[in-house]
């Protein structure tokens, strides 16, 4: 039976293991993402992927404006999907915002999560007295105003997929719907949450095991950025990657199957 | 046509219309053109291999850089028409188009990426044009509907309070005319009938006008509701003037729609009514016929009373408009503009075709049910 969270999230479940992992996409993209990573999890875990609220598949018409005004609206989806399956003691992989999801949800419930692996995390992404994030608040409305003189592009995207991917129909569609769909209204909206929230102080309230996953250099989340999250988050461990971009999942995804495996096999 | 000899010359790609770049799998930049470096003003020995291709992107185009275009890049191996600002020597920045692909490299080495880059200085000015008349446009159209929902509150407010002050002095003049006050045969008592007529029309008047301004919609009130059922509702409101006059109705098996129970009983009870008060000699009769087509129901309702010329058609569903005078039927000129707010708000048109003389068909389009609801 599909539930109601499996279907408003789009979730995916394959993998011959018992042990759940499940993976949490970043802003600006959707379960797509971990195409490059899960295969190498698929023969000893039960694997989940999912889009949050808005992103890719999901279900927009849930998407709740007031709900996801803060990261604890995600949060909330991660902890009812749990419930929903009946998950306990899960290993999550969150790619930044969603690093940021997983611990606010490990916070509320600490029963449902065995480690936390965060891929480029940042609790805060503006600058702040002494604290560096990396962005002035002027940078965000930049990243905003990117994305209204883009929707044209977007929706213009859709013919070359189609026409380009056709020795892989399913994979094309599959792209097509879930970058061409993102709703331009909910698309700045996510962006103003992920990147103009601040949740600095929850990280000292995390006590599942993590793992900090740092791509060098990374203009989203600069290794100072993990640094901290590393400092603040008792139980963590760092690792830094030499892989440039803020998708080291995307762009050397052997080193970060290496990495999620070797941290899990300790 | 005669066949026409032509090689690219080797000066192709500086030479080219449109910029390029092409970066490794880290950015860096590892070639780039003429045409480009002179659109930013740049010299090739400060770019190639000096900088990544996210340095010539202002901090808003990084973010965007790294959260859409490299993921799509990477996982589809093209991106097409992104618009990027990029930035050349000092204060200098372009608008531009950028699409891009992926050249794989044999042996499985780390990929290259392929990017044009195509000046849209002119037509970006274009689009921000635009882009202003649009919000213009749209905070002109949430004022007007700002003033016009004020609008309807103030005409829901007048006609309600004029009302009481109405319904005292009809009160008053009922009184006089029970206990006889008035001399019969006086001036006095002429006068007086004036005075009865003008205020029991001023009376249909303001409640012609309050019910049309109770007609305020939210979509969350739309639910099934069979037209037979609003039919019998609305004869049953006018089983006076139906009695009356005689009127016949010929109503069929009517489908079910998404609706408003009560704004469609006062749909059809004023199209019924009117077609019974604008009767000719002979006894009213009224057929309700409906049919199917394009996602849409039509329902016509004919009568074989006066018509009136086509050409009118416009002016009959406008607000207070009537073709006769009072002294052929008394009337407020609100009823079919209600019935066409009733109808437009249900995500359909009203219309009527009639000859003068000869009765008239009023017909209503009201969208078909969709079988997932």
């Amino acid at each position: 039976m599909i539930t109601k969270a499996q279907n408003k999230n789009n979730v995916k479940r394959f993998g011959n293991g018992k042990q759940t992992i499940m993976f949490a996409h970043g802003y600006g993209c959707d379960q797509n993402m971990w195409r490059f990573v899960t295969p190498a999890f698929e023969k000893d875990y039960d694997i989940i992927i999912f889009d949050h609220v808005g992103s890719g598949k999901s279900d927009e018409r849930a998407y709740d404006f007031q709900k996801y005004s803060s990261l604890s609206g995600y949060a909330d989806d991660v902890i009812e999907l749990c419930d929903e399956l009946h998950l306990k003691n899960i290993i999550f992989v969150g790619h930044s915002v969603s690093s940021m999801i997983g611990s606010l949800a490990s916070v509320k419930r600490p029963d449902l999560f065995k480690d936390l692996i965060m891929i480029g995390p940042s609790p805060c992404y503006i600058n702040d007295n002494e604290y560096y994030g990396g962005f002035e608040k002027k940078d965000i409305d930049g990243l905003i105003e990117m994305l209204e003189s883009n929707y044209l592009g977007w929706s213009s995207y859709i013919t070359p997929i189609i026409a380009g991917e056709q020795d892989k129909p399913e994979y094309s569609v599959e792209l097509n719907n879930s970058f061409c769909r993102m709703n331009p209204e909910i698309a700045r909206h996510f962006a103003k949450v992920t990147f103009t929230g601040d949740n600095r102080s929850d990280l000292s309230n995390v006590t599942t095991p993590t793992l900090i996953i740092q791509s060098d250099p990374d203009v989203i989340a600069p290794v100072k950025v993990g640094m901290y999250v590393h400092e603040k988050i008792k139980n963590s461990k760092f690792e830094q990657l030499k892989s440039p971009g803020h998708c080291p999942h995307l762009t050397s995804p052997e080193q970060t199957i290496r990495s999620i495996k070797s941290y899990l096999s300790n | 046509m005669k066949k026409v000899q032509y090689t690219e010359p080797p000066d192709h790609y500086d030479s080219s219309p449109c910029g390029y770049i092409t970066i490794s799998s880290d950015w860096l930049i590892v070639s780039v053109n003429d045409t480009l470096l002179k659109w930013l003003h740049l010299k090739r020995e400060n770019v190639l291999n000096k900088i990544l291709f996210p340095d010539l992107l202002d901090m808003g185009g990084k973010m965007y850089f790294e959260t859409h275009m490299m993921p799509l890049l990477q996982m589809d191996g093209k991106v097409s028409e992104i618009n990027m600002e990029l930035k050349g020597e000092g204060q200098l920045r372009i608008p531009a188009l950028i699409y891009a692909n992926r050249i794989l490299v044999k042996d499985g080495g780390t990929p290259f990426y392929r990017i044009s880059v195509i000046d849209i200085s002119q037509r970006k000015q274009y689009e921000k044009e635009l882009l202003i008349a649009r919000k213009e446009a749209e905070e002109t159209s949430k004022k007007l509907k700002q003033i016009n929902q004020e609008l309807e509150r103030f005409a829901f407010m007048a006609s309600h309070d004029l009302q009481a002050p109405l319904n005292t002095i009809l009160n008053m003049v009922q009184l006089i005319e029970r206990r006889k006050l008035l001399e019969t045969g006086s001036q006095a008592e002429e006068m007086f009938s004036y005075i009865v007529q003008n205020t029991t029309r001023m009376r249909t008047m303001i409640n012609d006008l309050l019910e049309y301004s109770k007609l305020e919609t939210k979509t969350t009130d739309f639910k099934l509701v069979s037209l037979n059922e609003v039919c019998s509702q609305a004869l049953e409101f006018l089983s006076d003037e139906i009695k009356l006059n005689k009127a016949v109705f010929d109503i069929p098996k009517l489908p079910e729609v998404l609706g408003i129970r009560s704004h469609l009983v006062r749909l059809f009870q004023n199209l019924f009514s009117n077609s019974i008060k604008y009767r000719l000699e002979i006894a009213p009769k009224i057929n309700v016929t409906w049919k199917e087509a394009g996602g849409f129901y039509t329902i016509n309702i004919a009568d074989n009373g006066i018509g009136f010329e086509q050409k009118l058609e416009h002016k009959i569903f406008e607000f207070m408009e009537r073709l006769h005078s009072d002294e052929y039927a008394e009337g407020t000129g609100i009823g079919l503009s209600s019935c066409k707010k009733i109808v437009e708000m249900h995500g359909g048109h009203i219309g009527v075709n009639s000859v003068a003389g000869k009765g008239g068909t009023f017909y209503f389009t009201i969208p078909k049910v969709q079988e997932n609801l």
